[in-house]
């Protein structure tokens, strides 16, 4: 279904707001540009704020997903 | 490093200094008896007494900047006055005091016989290293990310509509009502709450505003400012601007902002200077509007909700820089069973220690737990297993510094506690549906 390749993953879940986008930002310094990191969560409010950190630092958002009250996303290392 | 780039950089370094250089600014620059007393008044001396952690020394580092300026005897015999030109290893030596270890409390403040506001000039000093790129980087990450939320509000909005219909629900079962609604972009609303990304500021808010009969509509973007951390008055104006927009659109009466101290400085404090006016609304914070609603008999609250005794941790920006002291307090004594003051509290309590954005920067763990400590020996000798504070910068900081000091207590928000009275009340009261026939 998804192929993406998955270099790292992270437990967010339980984390409020701004801590998953700090550790997500944390993170994604230790991966290698080009590699995946997918992470899950279960504060809603990271389904907007996750993309909106992508877009300021220029990383891809391959993928946003929310599913039975987990939200999980997939973001690649650009720079 | 060049010559040519040491200058560009002290220059635009100088330039911010001169941008923030206001009265209030100078006034804070120019005195200072060099008594001490702000030594033991700063919770991070208090907690970790270095000499370079009294608040005098580290305004110093600014102040003989400043002299060298704009003293006219530190312009000509610098030493006499102890005037010092700006160099880059003086830039990146300011950034620890600047940054880490002033949480911008301003209880040196109140207690300097001649009122010097050190943080405001550790704020210049901010302005100064994110002007040169020294700021920590995850603050600027997430003042960017909130303006980039702004500035693609059409993008999010659908996103967050399903955000909030999740929402609604969730506020719908746990209040037992499917009537609850969690109005969003409702025109002509009374009230525009502006909560944080978290759904814990919205859920227990859409039921107290539901409880209470209240003509809101909840704001697409999140209270907190970063921009007023980083010293920045541009990038703080620009994520005030998401709000501000907002509530003239919608044409509210007012802007309730969440249980966020910092967030309440910079919108009722601080933006009608970024804007050169008054806004058109009232900005209040939801702890003023939750005491109003207890004044006026609006909530049907159950203290036995909440029967261990609580204590209240007064967050800086709320009741030292803001005045909000007895809102609070009428809600805790209408909320639970066993209210117990710290001490000291309201205008003189101490920082939690997590203050100007340093509960978001990682590598400050450490230094935020050390400046805490004067905190977590407040909170042991209050002795009361549950701290309330109305502040998430605030519940951030005591919950790290719950399992850092074993201090073992519940740390919850105002609305939390307010929910659970309003619930068990609910319960209390709830008439039972007559059996089908
Ligand atoms: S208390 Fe005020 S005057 Fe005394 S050293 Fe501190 S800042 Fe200066
Ligand atoms: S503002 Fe607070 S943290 Fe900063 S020097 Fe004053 S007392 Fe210390």
């Amino acid at each position: 279904m998804d192929a993406v390749q998955v270099n790292k993953t992270l437990d967010l879940k339980g984390l409020l707001c701004p801590i998953p986008v700090v550790k997500m930002a944390q993170a994604i310094k230790t991966v290698a540009v080009g590699e995946v990191i997918e992470a899950t969560a279960t504060d809603p409010g990271v389904m907007a704020d996750i993309p909106a950190w992508c877009r300021t630092t220029g990383q891809e958002l391959v993928r946003i997903t929310r599913e039975n009250g987990v939200i999980s996303f997939a973001v690649r290392r650009v720079k | 490093m060049s010559e040519t780039v040491r200058t560009e950089t002290i220059n635009t370094a100088l330039g911010a200094l001169e941008r923030v250089l206001d009265r209030r600014l100078v006034a804070a620059l120019e005195v200072c008896a060099r008594c001490g007393i702000c030594a033991e008044a700063c919770h991070v001396y208090a907690s970790d007494p270095r000499p370079e952690h009294v608040p005098a020394a580290r305004a110093e580092r600014v102040r003989a900047v400043y002299r060298r300026q704009h003293d006219p005897l530190g312009k000509l015999f610098p030493w006499l006055v102890g005037a010092k030109d700006l160099t880059e290893p003086d830039l990146d030596a300011l950034a620890e005091p600047a940054f880490a270890s002033c949480t911008l409390c301003r209880r040196c403040t109140i207690n300097c016989p001649f009122g010097v506001d050190t943080a405001l000039i550790m704020r210049a000093a901010r302005a100064m290293l994110t002007a040169t790129d020294r700021a920590p980087e995850m603050l600027v990450m997430l003042a960017d990310a909130a303006i980039a939320r702004g500035e693609h509000a059409e993008e999010f909005r659908e996103i967050y509509r399903e955000i909030v219909a999740g929402l609604e629900h969730e506020a719908q079962e746990r209040l037992g009502d499917p009537t609850l609604r969690i109005p969003l972009d409702q025109q002509g609303a009374e009230i525009l709450y502006v909560g944080l990304s978290g759904a814990h500021t919205i859920l227990p808010a859409a039921i107290i505003f539901h409880e209470a009969n209240a003509s809101w509509t909840l704001s697409m973007f999140e209270a907190s400012n970063y921009g007023l951390f980083l010293g920045d008055p541009a990038r703080a104006k620009a994520i005030a601007r998401r709000i501000v927009d907002e509530a003239v659109r919608l044409g509210v009466k007012e802007v309730v902002l969440t249980e966020c101290g910092h967030a309440y400085a910079a919108l009722r404090w601080e933006a009608p200077n970024w804007f050169g006016g008054e806004f058109p609304f009232k900005v209040r914070s939801i702890v003023e509007v939750l005491a109003d609603y207890v004044r006026d008999g609006r909530l049907a609250l159950d203290p036995t909700a909440n029967p261990e005794p609580v204590t209240y941790h007064d967050s800086c920006n709320l009741a030292r820089n803001g005045g909000l002291i007895e809102a609070p307090r009428i809600v805790l004594r209408a909320a639970v069973q066993n209210f117990v003051e710290m001490n000291p509290h309201g205008k003189e309590n101490f920082c939690c220690g997590g203050g100007g954005g340093l509960v978001a920067i990682p590598e400050w763990f450490e230094t935020r737990m050390r400046a805490g400590r004067k905190k977590a020996e407040q909170i042991r000798a209050a002795g009361a297993p549950v701290v309330a504070t109305s502040c998430e910068n605030c519940n951030l900081q005591l919950t790290d510094l719950n399992g850092y000091y074993d201090l073992n207590v519940q740390v919850v928000g105002l609305m939390e506690l307010v929910v659970n009275a309003l619930l068990k009340a609910r319960r209390r009261h709830a008439v039972p549906l007559p059996e089908a026939a």
